[in-house]
C-alpha cells in the first residue's frame, strides 16, 4: 500500500492527533529539550513532565539505575511548578504545531483540582493527563490510583473543572486488576486512559547491601515491562475501553515501530514513548515514519483501524 | 578564541562516528579516536553520550529481525558501576571529550574509556572501523577567566581526559599552565606514556614520552608512590605551586573522583583562586529530560539555599564554589 495513502490520524477523546506517537511524561522534559533533535510538530502529541502546584526539587540522587532491559527511576516529581510551567515552558511549546498534554500530579485532591483548573484555562494545553500512579513519592497520587473509590472521587472532582481540555487518567500497573481503576476512571468521566505507568521495583547492590536508589524503591521502565503493558492494555481494552469507547494512550517499553503496532493491536489508540528517548533522542520522530511503513506492509489504510485487532487462536 | 569557540560550538546531534584508532592505555583504559564531521566544534569539558551494544539502532528497523544477544550473566547483578554486567546496556554511556585533532575532511575526537561495566567493556572491545552511535557534543565546557593566572589542570584517573583537551586550547591561546595527573598507582593508571621514577613528595615535572603528549609541564602523582609524586594529585598541585618562583596565582581546573574534586575546591578556597570542576554522575539521557543526574548546588535565590541542577545540561563543568558537597 502506498505510504502516502496511509492515514495516521487518531482521536484521543476530544483531542485529535496527526499520528499515534506521543512522548511520555517524565521522559521528554518540557518538550523543548527534544526539539534540538527534531521538529516536535512531527509528533502526535507532547506529554510534559508531571507538574505540581509548587516547584519540587525531587529526590536526592542517585535517582536512576540501569537494570536488565530497563531502568529504575525515582526522580520524585522534580518540576518547575505550575506558575513557571505556564509562564515559561508552555509558551515555548507554542512554536510547534503539536498538541500539548500536561501531566498533573498532586498530593491532595485540592492540589489536583487547582492545577487542572489552571491547565484547562491555558489555551496551549490540549489535554491533561492525571498522574495518579507515581510510585516514588509518599503522596504523589498512587494512593488514588490503587484505590478505586478514591480514584473515582478525584477524577470526578477534576472533571468538574476540566471542560475544554481532554482529560486522561494515567493508571498504575501496581494493582491486582487494572480493569478496576480503569472502570472507575471511565465512570467518573475520563476522556481517555493512559497505561501503564512504571512498575514499582528495587535494586540492591549485593556487595554493599545498599539499595541502588536513594529512594530505595523506584519505577521500572523500558523494554523489560513491555509485555506487562501489552497485557494490561488488552485487559482494559476488553473490559472497559472497547465496550465504552474510551480510548487508551498505551505506554510501557516501546522502542521500535513493531512495538507501536503491538500496542495498537492490544487496544491502544495512541502510544507514549518514554525510556527509548534516552536511548535515542530521535526515537519518537523515527517511530512516526516507522509506523507508517509498518502499516503499509500490513496493508492497513488507517492507524485507527488496527486498534484492538488481534488474531485469537481457534477463532 | 574561547568566546569564538563557544559561539561556534556544534548543536547536539545524533551521529554515526567510526572508531579510527584504538589504543590500549593501561589495564583498565582504552583510548579511542573517533572520526567526527568537519563542522564539529566542541569545548573542552563537553561530553559524548555513546550507545554501547550491538542492538540495532533504536527505531530505525521495521523488518522482522534477529536481535543480537549478549550472553546473560548470573543473577544477581551488581549495581552502580558494576551494574548489569552481562547484558546489552539500554541507556548510553557519557564519555568526556578529550582532545580534538584535525584531519582531512573532519576532526579526530579522542575519548578515554574507563572499563568499569558492561557498556564500557563493550566499547573497549570494539576494533577500529566500528561505527558508534553517538549523541553530542553535550553539556557545557570549561571557561577560561585566567587574568594572568597560571592554569593548574588537575586530573584523576579517567578525569585526565578532558584536561588534555583543555591543555591543547590553553596552549593555542599561549597561556601558562601545568598538568597534574593523579592515579592510585602506575598499575591502575590510564597510561600511554612513560611514568617518572618515584620522587617522594617533590612535585617534579616529567616528560610524557609515548603516544600521549602534553603541551605543558606535567606532574605525575600516585597515591602509593609507585611513580612520581607520592600523594594525591591535589597535594602535588599544591607542592608544585609552592615550588614555583614568585607568588604564582593559580586558576584550577579539575576532573576526577569526588574526593579529589572536593580537596581541589578546598585548596582553591584557601588560595582564593577560581576553580572549575567537571562532575561525573550517572545519566539516563544526557540531554536534560530524565532529570536523574541532579547535583545539589548553592542557590541564594532558593529559600532552601540550594537547588538541584542537572549535570548534563547545567554541567558537567561547574564552579567548585557552587557545589554543596555531600559525598
Amino acid at each position: 500500500m502506498p505510504e502516502n495513502e496511509i492515514d495516521l490520524r487518531v482521536q484521543l477523546g476530544p483531542m485529535a492527533m496527526k499520528n499515534p506517537i506521543a512522548t511520555a511524561s517524565g521522559c521528554s522534559g518540557y518538550g523543548e529539550e527534544l526539539a534540538a533533535f527534531y521538529d516536535l510538530s512531527r509528533l502526535g502529541a507532547v506529554v510534559t513532565k508531571s507538574i505540581t502546584l509548587r516547584p519540587r526539587e525531587g529526590h536526592p540522587p542517585p535517582r536512576l539505575v540501569e537494570v536488565r532491559a530497563g531502568m529504575l527511576n525515582a526522580i520524585g516529581l522534580a518540576n518547575v511548578g505550575l506558575d513557571e510551567f505556564l509562564s515559561e515552558k508552555l509558551p515555548a511549546l507554542a512554536a510547534f504545531d503539536v498538541p500539548v498534554i500536561a501531566n498533573v500530579a498532586g498530593s491532595t485532591p485540592d492540589e489536583y483540582i487547582e492545577v487542572c483548573r489552571a491547565m484547562d484555562a491555558a489555551a496551549g494545553v490540549a489535554g491533561i493527563e492525571l498522574n495518579v500512579s507515581c510510585p516514588n513519592v509518599a503522596h504523589g497520587g498512587i494512593e488514588f490510583g490503587t484505590e478505586a473509590a478514591a480514584l473515582a472521587r478525584l477524577v470526578g472532582a477534576v472533571r468538574n473543572v476540566v471542560s475544554r481540555a481532554a482529560l486522561l487518567v494515567k493508571l498504575s500497573p501496581n494493582v491486582t486488576d487494572i480493569a478496576v481503576p480503569a472502570r472507575a476512571a471511565a465512570d467518573a468521566g475520563a476522556d481517555a486512559l493512559s497505561l501503564v505507568n512504571t512498575l514499582r521495583g528495587m535494586a540492591i547492590d549485593p556487595w554493599t547491601g545498599r539499595p541502588a536508589l536513594t529512594n530505595t524503591t523506584g519505577g521500572l521502565s523500558g523494554p523489560a515491562i513491555k509485555p506487562v503493558a501489552v497485557y494490561m492494555i488488552r485487559r482494559v481494552w476488553q473490559e472497559v475501553a472497547g465496550p465504552r469507547g474510551v480510548p487508551i494512550l498505551g505506554l510501557g517499553g516501546i522502542q521500535f515501530p513493531e512495538d507501536v503496532i503491538e500496542f495498537l493491536r492490544a487496544g491502544a489508540t495512541a502510544v507514549s514513548v518514554g525510556t527509548a528517548n534516552f536511548v535515542d533522542p530521535e526515537t519518537c520522530a523515527v517511530l512516526v515514519d516507522g509506523v507508517r511503513d509498518a502499516l503499509g506492509r500490513l496493508g492497513v489504510a488507517r492507524a485507527a483501524d488496527l486498534v484492538g485487532r488481534i488474531e485469537t487462536p481457534g477463532a | 578564541m574561547t568566546r569564538q569557540l563557544e559561539h561556534d560550538v556544534s548543536p547536539a546531534r545524533r551521529l554515526a562516528l567510526p572508531i579510527l584508532e584504538r589504543h590500549d592505555a593501561g589495564a583498565d583504559y582504552v583510548r579511542l579516536v573517533l572520526g567526527g564531521p568537519a563542522d564539529w566544534v566542541s569545548l573542552p569539558g563537553q561530553f559524548l553520550n555513546v550507545r554501547c551494544g550491538p542492538e540495532p539502532q533504536a527505531a530505525t528497523v521495521t523488518e522482522r529481525r534477529e536481535v543480537p544477544y549478549i550472553e546473560d550473566g548470573p543473577w544477581p547483578q551488581t549495581t552502580g558501576p558494576e551494574l548489569a554486567r552481562r547484558h546489552a546496556p539500554l541507556v548510553r554511556r557519557p564519555l568526556s571529550i578529550s582532545r580534538i585533532g584535525s584531519m582531512p575532511d573532519g576532526v579526530r575526537i579522542e575519548v578515554l574509556v574507563h572499563t568499569i561495566g558492561t557498556g564500557t567493556r563493550w566499547l573497549a572491545e570494539q576494533p577500529a572501523g566500528t561505527v558508534l552511535d553517538v549523541v553530542g557534543p553535550l553539556g557545557n565546557g570549561f571557561t577560561l577567566p585566567l587574568d594572568g593566572r597560571v592554569a593548574v589542570l588537575v586530573g584523576g584517573g579517567c578525569g585526565m581526559a578532558p584536561l588534555f583537551g583543555l591543555a591543547d586550547v590553553l596552549a593555542d591561546l599561549g597561556r601558562d599552565a601545568v598538568l597534574i595527573i593523579g592515579a592510585p598507582g602506575v598499575a591502575r593508571a590510564p597510561l600511554e606514556f612513560e611514568t617518572p621514577p618515584p620522587s617522594a613528595n617533590r612535585a617534579e615535572p616529567c616528560t610524557l614520552a609515548g603516544a600521549v603528549r602534553s603541551p605543558f609541564e606535567t606532574v605525575f602523582a600516585t597515591d602509593d608512590g609507585s611513580a612520581g609524586f607520592r600523594g594525591t594529585a591535589v597535594a602535588a598541585a599544591e607542592a608544585w605551586l609552592a615550588g614555583r618562583p614568585g607568588n604564582a596565582r593559580a586558576a584550577f581546573y579539575g576532573c576526577g573522583p569526588e574526593p579529589m574534586l572536593r580537596a581541589l575546591a578546598d585548596l582553591a578556597r584557601r588560595l582564593d583562586a577560581p576553580c572549575q570542576v567537571s562532575l561525573e554522575e550517572f545519566m539516563g539521557c544526557g540531554i536534560g529530560v530524565c532529570l536523574s543526574c541532579a547535583r545539589k548546588m548553592h542557590d541564594p535565590a532558593n529559600p532552601a539555599g540550594w537547588t538541584y541542577r542537572l549535570t548534563c545540561r547545567e554541567g558537567p563543568v561547574v564552579e567548585a564554589s557552587d557545589i554543596v558537597w555531600e559525598k
